[in-house]
């Protein structure tokens, strides 16, 4: 069965098969449309990578209460050079659609999947298709070595946003002495909320009467 | 270009008619662009199914509305009705079925009776299985109608972008014509209560009990 002779020939079947796919074999056909070459943006021009890895991902069915695919292709890990943001970028192979586009957040945590160690899974505010979605993804690496990798620098940058925004908080605090004039106006608007909420009150109290 | 059950979208756009056999993956490869998931159960389509599906090129966004129709005759509904207005086409086949590929010749005539001179691709499905019955060398129908032929997997995503590249470059008239990244755009801030975290922690750590599906290694390198 194992014979070189036939093996050699199944080889030169794929090969002429791979070949010719690519000779064009379709009828010449009129074009219907004319279309101009443009500019390509891809989004990601202000951002620097910091991971770059093939992965599969999938998106967690609450309805079917089942993981599904999502894609095949390479995951991102992309920072902001000016905001410092960092979000996960994964576009499918081939079609270089995309399949998860979200912000690596402070509350961003990595779980391991209970089947493999080559698989991780989070909760995330995904943005793929252009409107904010909850989704649980969970994602598979090549290798345990590449997953770790991914989900380490994952709650790094995690553990490091939480640090910016306890910055953001402290200058925040610096003012304080600005926003305690405007929580005093807060407050007097409270007050004129209750007063007005009396007369509901008295019309209840006549409703019982 | 405005057809017929079809809103209009300010970039080209093309209606791409695909039949062939019941079972042979039709919808399965329309719903693995659409979704990228893997649909393992087989529910006959009744009629027809029309799904918008986008892509970016060097030229531009283009939609292909995809008139996923019934292979099954008794669920055919307006049978080639659906045809009409069809600007190309995908004929598929199941490479484990010699009958399918047997079929072929039919569902070619009747699809140009209603198009005539459309580019048209012969797919011949489910190649990642290894006992197939109808071998590469064995399809031959494509040379003698001028049909792209494309072997594909919709399981194993094996060449499931060419149809698509084939048929669009066709329409422009363009052989340079290719597919380029999706733009990503910014995700806006978010702003996350510790009562919603917990409750999502919650039902992560339940979700990673659940299996992932099609456990094949060979798919990520």
């Amino acid at each position: 069965m194992a014979d070189p002779a036939e093996h050699r020939e199944e080889e030169e079947e794929a090969a002429a098969a791979a070949a010719g796919e690519d000779e064009d074999t379709g009828a010449q056909v009129a074009p219907i449309v004319k279309l101009e070459e443009v500019a390509v943006t891809t989004g990601e021009e202000d951002e620097e990578v910091l991971l770059d890895m093939k992965s599969k991902l999938y998106r967690f069915d609450k309805e079917g209460n089942q993981w599904k695919e999502r894609g095949t292709g390479t995951v991102k890990l992309l920072k902001h050079k000016e905001t410092g943001k960092v979000r996960l970028v994964m576009r499918q192979a081939k079609t270089l659609k995309i399949c998860a586009n979200h912000l690596v957040a402070t509350t961003t945590k990595m779980q391991e999947h209970a089947g493999s160690d080559k698989s991780c899974v989070w909760h995330a505010l995904d943005f793929a298709d252009g409107e904010l979605k909850e989704e649980m993804f969970a994602i598979r690496f090549g290798s345990v070595e590449n997953c770790k990798k991914f989900r380490e620098m994952v709650e790094e940058i995690a553990e490091q946003q939480g640090k910016n925004e306890e910055k953001e908080n402290e200058e925040v605090s610096s003012t304080a002495g600005l926003v305690e004039k405007l929580s005093v106006t807060e407050t007097k608007k409270e007050e004129n909320a209750e007063k007005e909420e009396t007369p509901a009150e008295e019309d209840k109290k006549d409703a019982k009467e | 270009m405005a057809l017929p059950n079809q809103q209009t979208v300010d970039y080209p756009s093309f209606k791409l008619v695909i039949v062939g056999d019941g079972g042979t993956g039709k919808t399965t490869f329309v719903k693995r662009h659409l979704t990228g998931e893997f649909e393992k159960k087989y529910e006959p389509t009744i009629g027809v199914e029309v799904h918008p599906l986008d892509f970016f090129t060097n030229c531009g966004k283009i939609r292909f509305y995809c008139w996923d129709t019934a292979g099954q005759e008794k669920f055919g509904g307006l049978r080639d009705g659906y045809y009409i207005h069809g600007q190309c086409a995908i004929i598929m086949f199941d490479v484990t079925s010699r009958l399918t590929y047997k079929n072929v010749p039919t569902w070619h005539r009747d699809l140009c009776r209603v198009c005539e001179n459309i580019p048209i691709v012969l797919c011949g499905n489910k190649v990642d299985v290894k006992n197939r019955q109808v071998k590469a060398k064995q399809v031959t129908f494509h040379r003698k109608k001028n049909l792209q032929y494309y072997e594909v997997s919709a399981k194993s995503n094996y060449n499931f972008e060419k149809p698509f590249l084939y048929l669009a470059r066709k329409l422009a008239g363009d052989g340079n014509l290719h597919f380029v990244e999706t733009p990503a755009l910014a995700p806006p801030d978010v702003t996350i209560d510790l009562a919603a975290q917990q409750q999502h922690e919650a039902e992560l750590a339940a979700a990673a009990a659940q299996p992932l599906p099609d456990d094949d290694d060979d798919l990520i390198e």
